[in-house]
């Protein structure tokens, strides 16, 4: 069923109590009926305890939550602080438990909300821009245009329109979770992260139709493989053109400017690129313009003085830019209702006032600008500042000469408090005593590592800006940043989910890899493109979105070739699939979800616990959010975990506070039901964990290739992936077989042929036994056949 | 005059009421362990750096010596191998902490619980983490750790140390082990 408005107009009508003249009535909504595309599942926009079964009964019965206290105390009302150190209670009753997943739940409702609400502000403009009825359509070869909205709510969405309802669905969950949160409301952390999961797969239904907006309103790619290459890079600016920076994730102000360019004949005569994942978008929507990088260039690209106007919509905007865009004389605008920033609302005040004002703070230095709530208006303001600005200020920048660096260098009393604000725990007080003599090549090789926060130079007592002084050691570094990145394809196509479908399924695909998320790098964004190529050549399928896609293009090999130049944008073994920006995420759940669905001809439509249950157990894929930072992160990760997709973070993810750790020693936990026959089966490890933290990349490394391990594997498939997991052991941890390699052999037939004298005689010594390859489920409903 | 108050390696790391105390020199850390029935050794991601020509991984392989189990998180089983250690179990750091918590978990050997964790080579956020866990839901656990920056969410945890002074704390606790 879908909701629609209505209206009645009648000349006349007569009813047994009265008679009307000239009747019209609107009514908001009515319920009409929706074309039959499937029967209806068992469970259409489930409520937050409706999936409980999956969640409390399975998930985390297998997946026990672990805690790692970020911080003891609960401040959350008055009767705080509350010390909850090892067992105290709070004075509302509250465990350290329980606050713990109060934490991620709210966490996850923050990351929710967020792609949520941009999803909502996209639907409100582009249905201005297209109108309500603009069909939704992804070409030919995606039939299946929403995988997880048809999952979920169980609609299938056909216009633009149709994806309000989704929205209100979503809304509705997010407060209800919100709500949870309450003190004296929820107070049971298992069911706190019921809740979370519940959440987390509300961010996927949320990005799902964000992107389908985006994609269907804005004509972006519809799954191409073969979607062109862009510049990425500090140094892909012509410092001699007027630039636009824009920074954040909602594109439309992006589009604004793109759309006032074209229409003036001024694309040759302005630079626009952007940072995070609203770059990605725009290229999306017109791959001549360019990519800056990631969150962790925020800094470092504004302070070089080439922007003439800073843009920023929402989401991962530093909140101290505007005073930074200040500091290098630039204009700033922002767009978004979200992030006003303390701005003026000039959204109706004539342009040409707008620029004169800009010009006029910009070049004063003062932290000031414009909010404009019109991406349109925006765009043009945006345009015209810049054009009438640069002329101005020159490129004026915050960067230190060598001889500045130098005086500032020698202020250091190597108080060592730069380092200690450092997240990496990068050697700052090293380099810059080394530069107070002349010597700026330890600044220099930090700048690759840095995330960009800057608090090194907030932490020094003599104010040394040790960020800047990385940033101006490091010049040449900057000007020949310019790599290669494939725009983002979208969906995966229905087409290639044929193709791939069994062998992902039977195990001959090895794995389906996400490199997901933030910049939060423990040691430099190199390290994702390192562990995407390690299996990209072993013909895994990688699939990277965000932040990771873009830092994945940072890495040339010795010919000077990215990744995206080495291996095809393709969903097939080898491929390398940039989907997009945060939001595109939701394509790869939705391609476990149509292998489940297209491939397996599971029933889709309102039915998440079969599905899910199916990609817990067959679909061997794993994310890994290796610089994962935000709450947005967190949700992500989340619902990954809720469709069954284990998940990796870099050892920052730590800090979310909460893994779901398997225990691989207790053998009950790894039991499901052979659907073929209703018995219970022991399948080992499979998948270990659903969310875990790893120290380093080659831990990363080892632990991806075990993770892709699933209950279902032929015996063919389980050797290609063990063949996998031993050799990366072998080569990272220097030894023969993993401890437990004997829990991942179910028959004999499982062992690789390269391994299998050596390995028949470990399995001998640790008294392994031969057991049964099932037909997976956690469900008894799904058992086709009792014995 | 009162001592000044250790602070954080890490200064915005602070976990809340229950902070380490601080170990005054590596001869008594030995003697803490020492009196402990069943210690087990952490050996973590940063166990490869150096100090001062011997590798961390070398403190570890002298302590694993002297008969303390040694788990070793991330890929350090493989320094631990090349420099003469092939007793040390894998496992990552997630999953030995959350075993650790376990009070149902026989340890390595099947022999029961430990009471006494040592932390050496570790990340310092990361390993944070993983002494939280255990301050709060293994509180009977005591923690060591031997790094040299102060970790609050230890039971024991030297002050932030220099590099010479670490040097000397690994040197004096190593041979009073082995005394």
């Amino acid at each position: 069923m879908a909701k629609t408005s209505g209206y009645l107009k009648a000349d006349e009508l007569k009813t047994p109590l009265a008679s009307f003249k000239n009747l019209e009535v609107q009514i908001g909504k009515v319920i009409v009926e929706e074309e039959e595309w499937e029967p209806m599942g068992p469970t259409p926009k489930p409520t937050l305890a409706q999936l409980r079964s999956w969640t409390v009964d399975r998930l985390l019965k297998r997946y026990r939550p672990f805690y790692a206290p970020f911080c003891d105390r609960c401040c959350l009302c008055t009767y705080g602080h509350c010390d909850l150190t090892a067992g105290k209670r709070g004075a509302c009753g509250i465990t350290i438990e329980d606050t713990q997943g109060r934490i991620v739940l709210l966490a996850c409702t923050i990351g929710a909300s967020a792609h949520a609400g941009h999803a909502r502000h996209m639907l409100h403009d582009l249905i201005k821009r297209v109108g309500p009825d603009y069909p939704i359509n992804l070409g030919n070869d995606i039939a299946v245009e929403a995988p997880i909205i048809r999952n979920v709510l169980g609609i299938k969405p056909q216009k633009l329109s149709d994806l309000e309802e989704v929205l209100d669905y979503v809304e509705n969950q997010i407060v209800q979770g919100v709500a949870a949160c309450h003190t004296g409301q929820e107070g049971s952390y298992i069911d706190f992260e019921a809740k979370a999961l519940h959440i987390g797969l509300m961010d996927f239904v949320g990005m799902e139709t964000a992107d389908l907006i985006q994609i269907t309103a804005l004509n972006f790619p519809k799954g191409e493989g073969d979607a062109p290459l862009v510049e990425i890079g500090l140094g892909c600016i012509d410092p001699e053109k007027p630039m636009i920076l824009v920074i954040g994730h909602n594109v439309i102000p992006s589009v604004g400017v793109i759309d006032y360019l074209r229409e003036h004949n001024l694309e040759e005569n302005l630079e626009l690129a952007g940072i995070c994942c609203t770059a990605l978008d725009l290229t999306r929507y017109n791959p001549g313009y360019k990519i800056i990088g990631s969150i962790a260039r925020q800094l470092t690209f504004v302070r070089s003085g080439i922007p003439d106007v800073v843009m920023v919509d929402e989401q991962c905007i530093r909140t101290d830019i505007i005073e930074e865009a200040a500091k290098v004389k630039a204009a700033f605008i922002a767009t978004n209702e979200k992030n006003c920033l303390g701005l003026k609302d000039r959204t109706f005040d004539p342009v040409q006032d707008i620029v004169e004002d800009l010009v006029k703070y910009a070049m004063a230095g003062e932290a000031n600008g414009a909010l404009i709530l019109d991406g349109e208006k925006a765009g043009e303001v945006a345009v015209r500042t810049a054009m009438k600005l640069a002329p101005l200020r020159k490129k004026f920048k915050n960067v230190p000469d060598k001889k500045q660096i130098t005086e500032f260098a020698k202020l250091c009393t190597e108080c060592y408090d730069c380092e200690r604000a450092c997240p990496n725990d990068l050697l700052t007080s090293e380099a810059v005593k080394a530069a107070a003599s002349g010597n700026l090549s330890l600044l220099e090789s930090l700048y690759e590592d840095c995330v960009g926060c800057g608090r090194c130079s907030l932490a020094c007592r003599k104010d040394i800006p040790v960020k800047e002084l990385i940033d101006a050691a490091s010049q040449s570094q900057i000007k020949s940043d310019v790599y290669k990145v494939r725009v983002g394809r979208g969906p995966i196509k229905d087409t290639e989910i044929r193709n791939v479908g069994a062998p992902i399924v039977l195990g001959e695909i090895p794995g389906v890899i996400a490199y997901v998320g933030c910049a939060n790098y423990p040691a430099g964004p190199t390290e994702v493109a390192k562990m995407a190529e390690e299996f990209l050549k072993r013909r895994y399928i990688v699939v990277v979105s965000g932040c990771s896609a873009m830092d994945i293009a940072r890495y040339k090999d010795e010919e000077g070739l990215t990744l995206y130049e080495k291996y095809p944008g393709d969903f097939d073994a080898g491929g390398l699939v940039n989907v997009g920006s945060c939001v595109s995420n939701s394509h790869i759940v939705g391609a476990a979800i149509k292998i489940a669905n297209i491939f397996a001809r599971r029933p889709l439509r309102a039915n998440f616990e079969e599905i899910a249950d199916y990609v817990l157990n067959r679909v061997g894929a794993v994310g890994v959010a290796w610089g994962a930072y935000s709450q947005k992160a967190a949700s992500i990760a989340t619902g990954c975990n809720m469709y069954g997709i284990p998940v990796i973070v870099g050892p920052h993810g730590s800090k979310y506070r909460r893994m779901y750790l398997g225990r691989s020693d207790i053998d009950e936990d790894w039991y499901v039901y052979n659907a073929r026959t209703g018995d219970k089966v022991y399948v080992g490890p499979t998948p270990e964990h659903l969310i875990v933290a790893a120290e380093n990349m080659d831990e990363c490394i080892v632990q991806t290739a075990k993770l892709c391990l699933r209950p279902n594997d032929t015996s063919k498939g389980r050797a290609i992936k063990l063949s996998h997991w031993i050799d990366l052991y072998r080569r990272k941890y220097g030894k023969d077989f993993p401890d437990d390699i004997q829990k991942y052999i179910r028959v004999e037939g499982d062992i690789p042929v390269t391994f299998k004298e050596d390995l028949m005689r470990v399995l001998k010594d640790r008294n392994w036994k031969p057991s049964e390859i099932p037909d997976p489920t956690l469900y008894e409903r799904l058992v086709k056949a009792k014995k | 005059m009162a001592a000044k108050a250790p602070t954080p390696w890490q200064s915005a790391n602070w976990g809340g009421s229950k902070n380490a105390s601080v170990l005054m020199s590596g001869q008594v850390a030995a003697k803490m362990i020492k009196k402990k029935k069943r210690c087990l050794l952490i050996v973590s991601a940063n166990a490869i750096r150096e100090l001062d020509g011997k590798r961390l991984v070398d403190y570890a392989v002298e302590i694993g010596k002297a008969g303390i189990p040694v788990v070793a998180t991330a890929n350090m089983v493989k320094a631990l191998r090349e420099a003469g250690f092939d007793k040390a179990v894998d496992m990552q750091l997630a999953d030995i902490t959350n075993r650790l918590r376990d009070p149902k978990w026989k340890g390595l050997d099947g022999k029961g619980h430990y009471d006494c964790v040592i932390y050496l080579g570790g990340i310092y956020y990361i390993q944070s983490q993983s002494l939280s866990t255990l301050k709060h839901f293994a509180p009977d656990i005591l923690s060591i750790s031997l790094d040299r920056e102060y970790q609050p969410n230890a039971s024991f945890s030297f002050n932030n140390l220099k590099p010479s002074e670490w040097k000397k704390e690994l040197d004096d606790l190593v041979a009073e082990l082995k005394a």
